[in-house]
C-alpha cells in the first residue's frame, strides 16, 4: 500500500511503504518529512550518511518467522568500538519492528511496553531481568553517537545526541534491548537471528562479491 | 527510494609509515588495518590512517591461509582478511595458537583457529550459557548441550596481521575459559568491558585445504586436542555388545553340550593301598563299554591322603585295537597351623579328561606310587564317558574378552591424554 | 557395523569351540601306543608306558 505525496522543500515525489509511517526521508533533498495529518512538514535535513558494511538497504526483502517483511528504513549509530543500524522493518502483517544490524550480526526485536525499566545510570552489565516470562542479563551498555536516519520511521527521530543503549541475551537466543533515546526507556524484545534464516533479499552489491 | 549508491569497493591505499601498498577488504568494517610490510596497527577510519602503534613482533609469523585467499565454506565464500596469534602461560611455559579472521559481506565474521596442527571452525554465539557445577565438575550448558570446563588462561595478543572490525592493541589479554563437549568447543573472551562467548567445532586441516585451495598438506596434528573428537566414540559401546552377543553364543554352546553329552559312568570302584607296597602295585579294571561318538573320558580319582602325595600311572587300553592311551595324575594334598593361622595346599582328588577316545571295549590300567615311609591310602576311581571340557569355554570367553577390553584402554588412553593438557590434569596444569 | 573382524574372530572362535568339544579335545597330554598285547590284561605289571621325557616320579613337597 504506497502513498504518495511530494517533498515540501524540493517537490520530489515521496512514495512511501509504509502507510503508517510517521516520518521519512526525502532521497533527493535529504530534508527529514514529518506526517501531520495530510501534509508533510519538513523539520530538519540528514547529513550524508558515512559509508557502512552492511549488506542491507531500504526495499532489502527478507522473511522472519513466516512473515516477510521489507526495509523501509533505518537509524545508524556509530560507537567506539564501530557503527551499527537500527533497520526499521514492516512485515507483511502491517507490524512494525527492528532488525539490528552489527557486523552482519542480526537481531530482530519488537517495541514491548514494559513498567519498571532501569534507568540509564542504574543499568549495567550482568543485571538480570524479568519481562514476560524471560530472563534476560545485560551484555553490554554502549554510548553510542546518532549518524542519521534514512527513509521511514515509526516514530519522530533526528539529531539526537549521545544515546545510551543497553543489551541484553537470554538463554534461549532471546534478545532485549534498552533504548534510551528518550526520557522514557524503552524497550525492544525479540530474538537473535542468523543470517541464513532471514532468506535476505535485494541486498547491496559489493566490489568482487 | 534511496537514489542508487555505488557499492562498497575494496580499498587500495600506502602505508604512512613505509608506503608499501595494503588493500582493505572488509569494507567500513574494518576499523584497524595492519601494514604486511612494517607491521604498523594502522585506524582504517581515519582519513590518513593514522598509525596507532608500531607492533613489535619478537618474531614474524607467516599464517598457513594467506590473507586475501578465498575459499567455499558452508556453501559460501569466505575470505581470510585477518590474523593473529595468541599466547598463554602456563607453568612458565607459552604456548600460542593461530587465529584467522573470514569475512563475508552477507554472512558476516567467523574465525577458524589452529593449534599443532589442530583447527577450529568458530562462529560467535549469541546465546547466553549457563556455567553451574555438576557433580564436582565445573560445565557449561547451551542450546541443549552439556560442555566440560577444560581451561581457564589469560591469553595476550601477540602478533597481528591483516584486518579487524575492532581496535587491536599490541598485548591485549583476555581471561579465556574453554568448556569441551567433542567436538565441540565452548570458549569465553573476557575483557574489561564485555565477555563474548563463542563456539567451535573441531575440523580436519584436510577440509580447510580443500575449501582455500591451498597447497601442499596441512601441519600434521600433534597430540590430542581439547575438543577432538575420540576416534573410539561408540566404538567401545559396540564391541562390547558384540562381545556381550558371543559370549552368550559360547554359553548356548556350552549348554548344548552339557544336555547333549552323554557324561555316563562305566566304572566306579574304591580300593586300597598298603603301605610299603611300591613295587608291581598295578593293576588292571574289569572290562567296560565306552559307546556313541569318538569323545572324552573322564578318570576322577578320591584319595584320603593328608599330608602325603600319591602319583597314578594310568593307561586307558583298548582290548580290540591293542591301542594304548598312557597318562598320569599327581595328588598331593598339605595342611596345617602356623600364626596366620591354618592353611592348606593341593587336594585329595584329581581328574583326568582324556581327549578323543573312540568307541569300545577297553580296560584301565593303574599303577599308583607313594612315599614307600606313608600309610595307607583308601582310593576310588570313577570312570565317566563322554564329559564336556570347560576349559575350551573358559579360554574361548577369554580370547572374546580381550580385544574389547584392549579397544576400551585405548580409548580411555586418548581421554588420558586429551585432559592432561586441561587444567584437571594430576601435575596440575597444562598448555593449551 | 563396526568391528567386522571382532565378529569374524568371535564367530572362528565359537566354530573351533563347537568342534573341540565334539571331538573330545581335552589338554590331557595323553601318549598314545599302539600294540598292547593281550596278555597285559592278564599281568599288568608286564606293561611299562614310555614316556618320552618322564622319570620316575619323585614328588613329595
Amino acid at each position: 500500500m504506497s502513498v504518495t505525496a511530494n517533498c515540501p522543500n524540493c517537490g520530489a515525489p515521496i512514495q512511501f511503504l509504509w502507510s503508517s509511517a510517521v516520518q521519512t526521508v526525502c532521497p533527493f533533498c535529504k530534508s527529514i518529512l514529518v506526517r501531520r495529518d495530510v501534509n508533510l512538514e519538513r523539520v530538519g535535513a540528514v547529513a550524508d550518511l558515512p559509508q557502512d558494511g552492511s549488506p542491507i538497504q531500504i526495499a532489502t526483502e527478507g522473511v522472519y518467522r513466516n512473515h516477510s517483511f521489507v526495509v523501509v528504513g533505518r537509524i545508524l549509530y556509530e560507537y567506539g568500538e564501530g557503527g551499527w543500524n537500527e533497520w526499521h522493518i514492516v512485515l507483511n502483517d502491517g507490524s512494525s519492528g527492528w532488525l539490528s544490524d552489527a557486523q552482519a550480526e542480526y537481531a530482530v526485536s519488537f517495541l514491548t511496553p514494559m513498567a519498571g525499566l532501569p534507568p540509564a545510570d542504574r543499568v549495567a552489565p550482568g543485571q538480570q531481568y524479568r519481562w514476560n516470562g524471560v530472563v534476560y542479563e545485560v551484555i553490554c551498555v554502549t554510548r553510542a553517537r546518532y549518524r542519521g536516519v534514512e527513509g521511514e520511521l515509526p516514530f519522530e527521530y533526528w539529531d539526537k545526541s549521545d544515546v545510551i543503549f543497553a543489551d541484553l541475551e537470554s538463554r534461549d537466543a532471546r534478545f532485549a534491548t534498552l533504548d534510551y533515546s528518550d526520557p522514557q526507556p524503552l524497550l525492544f524484545t525479540g530474538e537473535t537471528v542468523d543470517c541464513d534464516a532471514l532468506r535476505l533479499k535485494n541486498l547491496r552489491q559489493f566490489e568482487g562479491w | 527510494m534511496s537514489a542508487p549508491a555505488q557499492p562498497p569497493q575494496v580499498k587500495a591505499l600506502n602505508c604512512p609509515n613505509c608506503a608499501a601498498p595494503l588493500t582493505i577488504r572488509g569494507f567500513e568494517h574494518t576499523l584497524t588495518v595492519v601494514c604486511p610490510n612494517c607491521l604498523s596497527v594502522l585506524d582504517a577510519k581515519d582519513p590518513n590512517f593514522a598509525i596507532l602503534e608500531k607492533f613489535q613482533a619478537k618474531q614474524r609469523v607467516e599464517p598457513l591461509i594467506p590473507l586475501g585467499t578465498r575459499g567455499k565454506w558452508r556453501g559460501d565464500p569466505w575470505e581470510v582478511i585477518g590474523f593473529q596469534v595468541r599466547t598463554i602461560m602456563a607453568d612458565g611455559v607459552p604456548y600460542s595458537w593461530s587465529e584467522y579472521l573470514l569475512f563475508n559481506p552477507f554472512k558476516g565474521f567467523r574465525y577458524l583457529t589452529e593449534y599443532q596442527g589442530h583447527w577450529n571452525d568458530v562462529t560467535v554465539l549469541r546465546t547466553l550459557p549457563e556455567v553451574a557445577m555438576s557433580s564436582g565438575n565445573r560445565i557449561a550448558r547451551v542450546l541443549g548441550q552439556t560442555f566440560r570446563h577444560f581451561q581457564t588462561a589469560e591469553a595476550e595478543t601477540t602478533f597481528v596481521l591483516g584486518e579487524f572490525p575492532w581496535r587491536v592493541h599490541a598485548g591485549e589479554r583476555a581471561r579465556v575459559m574453554d568448556f569441551v563437549a567433542p567436538p565441540r568447543m565452548l570458549s569465553s573472551e573476557q575483557t574489561e568491558s564485555e565477555t563474548v562467548w563463542s563456539l567451535g567445532e573441531y575440523t580436519a586441516g584436510a577440509r580447510i585445504w580443500e575449501a582455500f585451495q591451498l597447497p601442499g598438506k596441512p601441519p600434521r596434528p600433534v597430540g590430542v586436542f581439547e575438543n577432538q573428537p575420540s576416534p573410539y566414540t561408540g566404538s567401545v559401546k559396540q564391541i562390547w555388545l558384540l562381545c556381550l552377543f558371543l559370549l552368550l553364543s559360547l554359553l548356548s554352546v556350552s549348554q548344548l553340550f552339557l544336555i547333549f553329552d552323554r557324561q555316563e559312568k562305566v566304572f566306579e570302584h574304591s580300593y586300597d593301598f598298603k603301605p610299603g607296597a611300591t613295587q608291581e602295585a598295578s593293576f588292571v579294571t574289569p572290562e567296560f563299554d565306552l559307546k556313541g561318538r569318538t569323545s572324552t573320558v573322564e578318570v576322577e580319582i578320591s584319595t584320603d591322603i593328608a599330608n602325603n602325595w600319591a602319583y597314578f600311572n594310568l593307561a586307558l587300553i583298548n582290548t580290540e585295537t591293542g591301542q594304548a592311551l598312557d597318562f598320569g595324575r599327581e595328588v598331593s594334598y598339605y595342611y596345617g597351623r602356623d600364626s596366620d593361622g591354618s592353611w592348606s595346599e593341593g587336594g585329595p582328588h584329581t581328574t583326568a579328561l582324556v581327549p578323543s577316545v573312540p568307541p569300545g571295549r577297553y580296560y584301565l590300567r593303574v599303577e599308583p606310587e607313594r612315599d614307600p615311609a606313608a600309610s595307607g591310602m583308601r582310593y576310588g576311581i570313577v570312570i565317566r564317558r563322554d564329559v564336556p571340557s570347560m576349559m575350551f569355554l573358559w579360554i574361548a570367553a577369554l580370547l572374546l574378552v580381550i580385544p574389547p577390553a584392549f579397544v576400551t584402554f585405548r580409548a580411555m588412553g586418548f581421554e588420558t591424554t586429551r585432559w592432561r593438557e586441561s587444567d584437571y590434569a594430576p601435575s596440575g596444569g597444562g598448555g593449551d | 557395523m563396526r568391528h567386522p573382524i571382532y565378529l569374524i574372530y568371535g564367530l572362528l572362535l565359537l566354530g573351533m569351540v563347537t568342534l573341540a568339544e565334539y571331538r573330545g579335545w581335552t589338554f590331557t597330554s595323553v601318549n598314545e601306543l599302539k600294540n598292547v598285547p593281550k596278555s597285559v590284561r592278564d599281568n599288568p605289571g608286564a606293561y611299562r608306558s614310555h614316556y618320552m621325557y618322564y622319570a620316575r616320579h619323585v614328588g613329595g613337597k
